[in-house]
């Protein structure tokens, strides 16, 4: 940690608090969009489940902060590992299901695991947990983000990646070609689950407390906003989609007052002026188009209308 | 050419206006030499909560509105207003940024338990004092120094509430229904504690959960042990159905709640149902006490609606900093030790000091539903 540190504070006495906490907020992130990128983007599973293990992580790693002798290491280690254990129990029977019935399964955890951390002592209940040491700071993040980022990476254009895109473009044809498609798409959920577990463990030693309320299904959603915002499939899209999501809000919090006033709207607004100019995402590299293309390229075949708008400016040049 | 002595005289006509509006800005400088003292507040203004959060900004833009313009200060307040939409991450961001950014002298909120656990933090580690007007979960009052509370707890809420049953009304056989959260879990602790302590019998606890609508199993349960009083932990809305649904299956007994019960919704979903309900509340708007009134009158001009408990906190929370402020100047410190040695500070909310720990010490209505409205039972 000594190294860290030293880069701790070289950042510290650089950048404002407030930035520096809003950087952190986007490492967390991108772990996070990373790791459902690869479920979601690469193998094409629908996953609206992911903050759940996002808080096994959070709530591993604070239960044993605060209630053990454990360090910062051992913690943040049992949180991936809590992680992985539940993705693989959860993994083998929901990952038979397709689609919706794979997204309701998701769905359906991810409130199962919120309900449970409501109601178990251990936790704290609707109480929450708190006196959890802050021991997560910016080198550490960008040191996770960067193993998540090559360990992601390499996953992707290994045999096992070819084999998780060869399910997400046809399920038959990649079981018909030999791919053994639950387990790929089990190894692939599970990878999934132990990053969102670490991710959940710097959380909780950033923010110091843990309520139930702060992985719901709105924070899966959110998730998988990130992704879809930066593009499908694509691990520098995760990136941008997660740094894009987490910057937006606090860029218009710190703009005018009359923009700062509704920066919720016009933050929503953004994301659906961004998805219809960009269908697949900022990075999206698939070939599909977006209405708004094929609606062009339609209007373009038919050639101008004659009296429209359009027709006389061109006219008056 | 006449276009070029249009440029020539708009080039001039440019740099007159601008000497022309530097001198003004200069003079205005000169003439406001009063200095600012930047207070925060921050909550959630969008988000399912919003409702407290911008009862908790209006209260705050009230009171320094008014001080402002009452010139009897030496000082100018300037408010930054902060939107958390009620979550944990943003909160942090909110109050990183007016420490960080607004350099604010103090802070009015946060507004929900959950921000307040995380971003009182920040603030306690950083040295800028706070006061939260709404924030009840009891950890709160364990973040230390800069923290303070100005919201009566929902512990002490329940204990009261369980001291009038048991002593005034002289009720012997309690039964408690309560939401299974935060909020209904802590009052349904400190409600039981006390009747027990004080003699009277808890014969049933039965909980719900937010959103439920049929609570005929728990009410089924809880007649069946013939209790003489139903404390409801829990909102209004759910309350409202429970009294209904027990009025139903003929368990007619006195209801009671906290201030989960504040709103006239209770009434309105209610209806003779909760007549004769009781609850506590640390505000009640059609008191007959002159300074609230007062306020009362000025928050609906500004507003257009009543103030419910949340904008009165807040207004209190403000006005006792602006009090401080004026006494001590902007230093954080010394606002910290002035907010601590408060004594007995005219609020809209009754007479306010702080405890040791942090938690306002001040009076508790205990209200009662009569003839479709609020009355004051104690």
């Amino acid at each position: 940690m000594g190294m860290l540190d030293a880069a701790d504070a070289a950042i510290r006495s650089l950048i404002n608090p407030y930035y520096y906490g809003i950087l952190v907020t986007i490492g967390i992130n991108i772990v996070l969009a990373l790791s459902l990128n690869l479920v979601t983007g690469f193998t094409g599973q629908l996953h609206l489940g992911h903050a759940a293990f996002m808080a096994i992580g959070a709530y591993t790693a604070g239960v044993l902060a605060t209630r053990t002798e454990a360090g910062f290491w051992v913690a943040v280690a049992s949180a991936a590992a809590a992680a992985t254990l539940f993705g693989i129990i959860v993994g083998l029977p929901t990952l038979r299901l397709r689609g919706d019935y794979l997204a309701i399964a998701t769905l359906g955890f991810g409130e199962i695991v919120r309900i449970a951390l409501l109601n178990l002592d251990i936790t704290g209940g609707p109480f929450g947990l708190r006196g959890i040491p802050r021991e997560t700071n910016l080198p550490l993040v960008i040191l996770v983000v960067a193993v998540t980022y090559l360990v992601l990476a390499s996953l992707v254009h290994s045999r096992i990646g070819r084999a998780l895109i060869a399910i997400r473009e046809d399920e038959v044809a990649a079981a018909a070609m030999g791919i053994e498609t639950t387990r790929m798409k089990v190894t692939a959920f599970t990878v999934a689950a132990a990053f969102a577990g670490i991710a959940g463990a710097l959380f909780a030693f950033w923010f110091r407390y843990l309520n139930p309320s702060s992985f719901g299904f709105a924070v899966s959603i959110e998730m998988l906003a990130m992704v879809v915002l930066g593009g499908l499939g694509n691990l520098l899209g995760a990136v941008l989609g997660a740094a894009i999501m987490t910057m937006l809000p606090e860029a218009l919090r710190t703009a005018a007052p009359a923009v700062a006033e509704h920066r919720m709207v016009l933050y929503g607004a953004l994301l659906v002026v961004v998805m219809i100019l960009r269908p697949n995402g900022l990075l999206g590299t698939s070939s599909e188009h977006g209405w708004l293309e094929v609606w062009l390229r339609r209007y373009r075949a038919a050639g101008r209308p004659a009296n429209g708008p359009r027709g006389e400016r061109h006219g008056a040049a | 050419m006449s276009v070029h002595r249009l440029g020539n005289w708009r080039a001039k006509s440019f740099v007159a206006a601008a000497v022309g509006l530097f001198v003004l800005a200069f003079g205005m400088a000169a003439l406001a030499q009063v200095p600012e003292v930047v207070i925060g507040t921050l909550g959630p203004l969008s988000g399912d909560y919003a409702t407290y959060g911008t009862s908790v900004a209006n209260g705050v833009e009230l009171a320094i509105n008014e001080a402002n313009a009452s010139g009897m200060y030496n000082v100018r307040f300037v408010l930054r207003k902060e939107d958390t939409r009620g979550d944990q991450v943003q909160a942090l961001n909110a109050i990183n940024k007016l420490i960080e950014l607004d350099q604010v002298a103090a802070i009015v909120g946060p507004v929900l338990s959950g921000e307040t656990l995380t971003a009182g933090l920040i603030a306690q580690d950083s040295g800028v004092p706070f006061i939260t007007p709404s924030a009840t979960n009891p950890d709160v009052a364990k973040i230390g120094e800069y923290e303070f509370r100005n919201v009566i707890t929902d512990d002490v809420q329940a204990a009261q509430m369980a001291e009038y049953a048991v002593t005034v009304l002289g009720l012997k056989r309690l039964a408690i229904l309560y939401s299974n959260n935060d909020y209904g879990v802590g009052l349904r602790r400190s409600f039981e504690q006390t009747a027990r302590a004080l003699g009277a019998e808890v014969v049933a606890v039965e909980s719900y959960l937010d959103g439920d609508s049929n609570f005929s199993a728990q009410v089924t349960n809880i007649a069946a042990q013939n209790p003489d009083g139903l404390y409801i932990a829990g909102y209004y809305t759910e309350a409202a159905k429970i009294a209904q649904q027990a009025a139903l299956q003929g368990l007619n007994v006195r209801i009671m709640g906290a201030d989960g019960f504040d709103s006239p919704q209770l009434i309105a979903l209610g209806g003779p149902a909760v007549e004769g309900a009781l609850f506590t509340s640390g505000f009640y708007a059609d008191t007959e006490d002159e300074l609230a009134k007062e306020f009362v009158q000025k928050y609906q001009a500004a507003y257009g609606s009543k103030p419910d408990m949340f904008a009165a906190n807040a207004y209190d929370s403000a006005r006792i900093l602006i009090q401080v402020i004026s006494e001590v100047g902007a230093d954080r410190q010394a606002i910290r030790d002035g907010i601590a040695a408060i004594r007995d500070f005219p609020g809209v909310t009754g007479l306010t000091s702080f405890a040791e720990n942090g938690d306002a010490v001040k009076p508790l209505y205990i209200l009662r539903v009569e003839n479709g409205r609020f009355a004051q039972e104690r």
